[in-house]
């Protein structure tokens, strides 16, 4: 039994009226005048006497009208199984059970299991269900099936997930499987609290023609839910120590102000510092937290709240890692004077994210100088050869990131084997007052920052003079002049990377070393080459990870490395294959630890997985709404039945029309009270 | 469908003068309040007695004398000179009734009619209204039959009541022994009752008692919780009657009882009259009995 209008119910106080004046009895506004009270004075007056309930029939009558009355307002809705009685025909039911994890909430997940297990009991014998569980993807949990038993299995092994809601992807799969089906009629049983955050109108996904939907809302009324919505860390110090200030983000996602909530921050576990924070109703505040040192080692930090009705979004996840620069090797000329080389050494020297650690080179570059580099620049220096130029090659095919940097001093043949094609002649532009980078791939990462608008113009430049390049068939042009010639090309060599530059980093061959952009530029060159990838202190629940991408950092080399995946629950997280990449995709709150096989604990990767912070905003969006965009419009008038489609007339008057029997009973018991009110003795003569 | 046989206290109370009211109530009956006390000179001749030496010889009756040389002495009914007092309380808790009538108007009429009653015997009727205190007196005379009517007409509801210092004040005050007859709710302790009574009877006065109640009083018929007054105090206190009407009704019982056992055991007349009950049915039964314990002596 469940109720259309359940605030009605708080009529059921008024029960307190007929407690009230069966209890303390009318009293006269005049006295009534005695010729003595000699003999009521002698009687004890005890208030206990005056409360106990007379004439209880008539109470119980005048009770029980009132209860009724209240119940009936609150319009009783019978609790029978979901769904349409099975009659003429079996139906396609699909079951979109939500487990997002704003169904954590109080008692939604078991109230939601429990609305599915009723629907799977409302399945008659001639129909198909199928269980499909959605957060912000939608899986079907059982195979379309007619036994109950199976779905009933299926909906014992539902668990909550740390997804958002999204109910596109969950309706697309409804529709998909009731279109697939043959039967004449479809229904698709809704088991939701209808968040707004999930529901983006836009997506214009319905259900097939002639479908039904019923909607089971689980929403509360008025929910009351106060989340650690994000961190965020920042170094202090370019030198020295490194340490970190923490800060939260807090939100109090309730009408009522929060004004005292205490946040914590730990540190491998261990509390650190509980701040307080001021909520607002309906807003936010920031918590922050003193600087704390930063181990060499990654640590887990972990933001949290004392538990409200939802605790999964009380809490919020980072890895602090210690900050690591990018190994440089910059080769240069022995003949170059200084002016020419600050220009590369101080874009060098400048940036802590990440820094960079450079060292400077000249002539042929041995194995001890390539060791433990990231990435090798030659500016303008000539190319190793022979031996030199196999362990360059060795370097790069082993991960390593090789920039060459062509200017005047560049040799023609040099580049043979190692450059992603063949140098030229230098071409002056000085007639034309110099050319400019005119064609970009901004789909590479090197440029794709750069492509919002103010966000660096490397057309700015002008270029005088720059080498002629021929590219191999393998070299992906990454820049052009505005004559077409290549200003930047890649090529892949093994696991690493190989780029030329073909205007010189001076200001020789022209200003763009004096340009703004050319100091995020050259990080960006360093970034790609040396495959940077900054770490995030956290991902999101239903983020994954290309462990090919790990591979390198684990090895070393561009061999493959086996990853075993814990969960944060204990449980082995097994990699997934697809296209020939493989990952793992984080489906759980709190820390995941990947250690690779047979490699050292310094290898060990530690990943924090967050909530998605939206879905801990509980908005309610309306499910009539909801349903008229949802239930496709049979044409006129199609649009009202189909916000009600989800039961028939019939079974609908059923499970609602008890209120109806309802008032006729308040009727007769008001009936029945007035007879026996009247036949009561009417009170004492009066005085005369 | 026969008429009543006993007249409405209701039907009487639509009577104008206490007069009127007390013939017709009394002009049914038979048999006097009281016997002669003393037999004495008056026109009724009651028997002839053999003369005695002391006998006054005005007393010989010379005709019986002629005719039989014997002397006999005349004995007649003498005329009664009892004095006939109504004894009248007329305090506020009086001033009470649930029916028509009050417990003060059902005594003025009780009173009215006693005084008729015995003004027809040739007693001398007086009447005496008290509250805490006397309030009015009229001595008793046999011209006074509707000196006392008249008192009794403009008797209006006195202040509250005490029994024992105006019933001692009227004992002082009677001369000779006098019948006497006290009408009162009596709303005091039992044994204050008996012993303010009992000055009466000090002087051998004959005192009859008549208790009027309200059914009211008795029954204590209200419903509905409220405050209940005092009427001679303005006092007043939460009620709910439905919780204490039993035991009201037993303590009003007993308290009736314990009156009418004092006051017997002193040798009073003792009639609890109730304001439902016709006035002539009252005293017709009140008469019936005395005459009955009147015979008995």
């Amino acid at each position: 039994m469940s109720f259309l209008a359940p605030l009605f119910l708080a009529g059921l106080g008024l029960v307190a009226i007929p407690v009230i004046i069966h209890l303390t009895q009318r009293q006269r506004r005049e006295p009534i005048a005695f010729p003595s009270l000699m003999f009521l004075r002698q009687i004890p007056f005890r208030s206990v006497k005056r409360q106990r309930i007379r004439h209880w029939l008539l109470f119980i009558l005048r009770a029980a009208a009132v209860v009724l009355l209240a119940v009936a307002f609150a319009r009783p809705l019978l609790d029978r199984p979901l769904g349409i009685t099975a009659t003429g025909g079996g139906r396609e039911v699909v079951i979109l059970l939500d487990h997002s994890y704003s169904m954590g909430y109080g008692d939604r997940w078991d109230r939601g299991v429990r609305a599915a297990r009723r629907a799977v009991e409302g399945l008659g014998p001639d129909d198909r269900a199928t269980l499909v569980l959605f957060a912000d993807r939608a899986v079907a949990a059982s195979p379309r099936t007619a036994d109950g038993a199976v779905l009933q299995a299926a909906l014992n092994g539902a668990t909550l997930s740390a997804r958002g809601t999204h109910y596109a992807p969950a309706l697309e799969l409804a529709r998909e499987l009731l279109q697939q089906s043959e039967r004449p009629r479809r229904e698709a049983v809704l088991i939701t609290d209808f968040q707004a955050s999930g529901w983006d109108r836009s997506e214009q996904v319905r259900l097939p023609e002639g479908a039904g939907l019923t909607r089971v809302d689980l929403s509360d009324p008025a929910p009351h839910n106060v989340a650690v919505t994000g961190i965020a860390v920042e170094r202090l110090s370019r030198s020295g120590p490194d340490r970190v200030a923490v800060t939260a983000r807090v939100v109090n996602r309730s009408p009522d102000p929060v004004p005292e909530q205490r946040v914590t921050l730990r540190i491998d576990g261990s509390p650190v510092e509980t701040a307080l924070a001021v909520l607002p109703a309906n807003g936010g505040a920031v918590a922050r937290f003193a600087p704390v040192p930063v181990p060499s080692r990654p640590v887990r930090a972990t933001v949290e709240i004392a538990g409200d009705a939802l605790p999964t979004d009380d809490r919020f996840h980072a890895v602090i890692t210690p900050r690591r620069a990018i190994p440089v090797l910059l080769v240069e000329h022995p003949d170059a004077p200084p002016a020419e080389r600050i220009y590369v050494r101080r874009a060098l020297e400048i940036g802590d994210d990440p820094p960079m650690d450079m060292t400077t080179g000249q002539g042929a570059i041995g194995a001890e100088e390539l060791a433990g580099r990231a990435v090798v620049i030659v500016n303008d220096a000539p190319l190793p050869t022979a031996a030199a130029a196999s362990r360059m090659r060795r370097f790069v095919e082993a991960g390593g990131g090789l920039l060459v940097v062509l200017g005047r001093r560049t040799a023609q043949s040099q580049a043979a084997g190692l450059l992603p094609g063949t140098a030229g002649q230098a071409l002056d532009r000085l007639a034309d007052r110099g050319g400019t980078l005119a064609d970009f791939d901004y789909d590479h990462p090197v440029f794709e920052v750069f492509r919002a608008p103010r966000s660096g113009d490397l057309t700015a430049a002008r270029i005088f003079r720059y080498r002629r390049f021929d590219p191999d068939d393998s070299v992906r042009v990454l820049a052009r002049f505005d004559d077409g010639a290549v200003a930047l090309a890649e090529r892949r060599v093994g696991a690493g990377r190989v780029m030329v530059w073909t205007a010189g980093f001076d200001n020789f061959w022209g200003d763009l070393p004096v340009q703004p952009v050319f100091l995020p530029f050259v990080h960006q060159l360093v970034r790609y080459l040396a495959r940077y990838v900054p770490a995030d202190p956290w991902v999101t629940a239903g983020d994954v990870l290309d462990l090919g991408s790990l591979d390198a950092s684990a090895a070393g080399a561009a061999a493959r490395t086996e990853w075993v995946v814990e969960a944060p629950s204990g449980a082995r997280v097994m990699e997934e294959t697809r296209g020939g990449a493989r990952y793992v995709s984080f489906e759980e709150q709190g820390f995941y630890e990947l250690r690779p096989v047979g490699k050292d604990g310094a290898a060990r990767r530690i990943v924090a997985v967050n909530l998605d912070a939206r879905e801990s905003d509980l908005a309610r969006l309306d499910p009539t709404e909801f349903a008229a965009a949802v239930v496709p419009a049979a044409g006129a008038g199609a649009r009202a039945a189909s916000l009600d489609v989800t039961l028939s007339p019939e079974e609908r008057e059923r499970r609602q029309g008890l209120w109806w029997y309802l008032l006729v009973a308040v009727l007769l018991l008001l009936v029945a009270e007035t007879v026996l009110a009247n036949r009561r003795p009417r009170r004492g003569p009066a005085t005369v | 469908m026969t008429a009543p046989r006993f007249l409405d206290p209701a039907v009487l109370g639509r009577i104008d003068t206490l007069e009127l009211l007390a013939r017709t109530v009394v002009d049914g009956f038979i048999n006097g309040l009281h016997h002669a006390p003393y037999l004495g000179r008056s026109i009724d001749f009651a028997e002839h007695r053999a003369y005695m030496p002391g006998d006054d010889i005005r007393r010989i009756d010379w005709r019986v004398f002629g005719r039989t040389d014997r002397f006999y002495v005349k004995e007649f009914e003498a005329d009664t000179n009892t004095n006939f007092s109504v004894l009248l309380d007329i305090s506020r808790s009086m001033d009470f009734g649930s029916g028509a009538i009050t417990k003060l108007d059902y005594a003025r009429y009780l009173a009215a009619c006693l005084t008729y009653f015995s003004r027809q015997q040739r007693d001398r009727v007086g009447l005496v209204t008290f509250d805490r205190d006397v309030v009015e007196r009229v001595p008793p005379s046999a011209k006074h039959l509707d000196t006392v009517l008249h008192e009794l007409d403009r008797v209006r509801p006195g202040a509250a009541g005490a029994l024992a210092w105006p019933l001692r004040k009227i004992a002082d005050t009677v001369r000779r022994r006098s019948i006497l007859v006290l009408i009162s709710d009596f709303y005091e302790d039992p044994q204050e009752v008996a012993r303010a009574v009992r000055y009466l009877r000090g002087k051998g006065n004959d005192v009859i008692v008549f208790h009027v109640l309200d059914p009211a009083e008795r029954t204590f018929p209200f419903e509905g919780a409220g405050e209940f007054e005092d009427l001679e105090s303005g006092e007043r206190i939460p009620v709910v009657p439905e919780e204490l009407r039993e035991r009201y009704r037993t303590m009003v019982a007993d308290h009736i009882a314990e009156v009418g056992r004092l006051l017997v055991q002193d040798r009073m007349d003792y009639c609890l009259f109730d304001t439902s009950t016709p006035l002539d049915f009252a005293l017709f039964e009140y008469l019936s009995r005395r005459e009955r314990l009147v015979r008995v002596r």
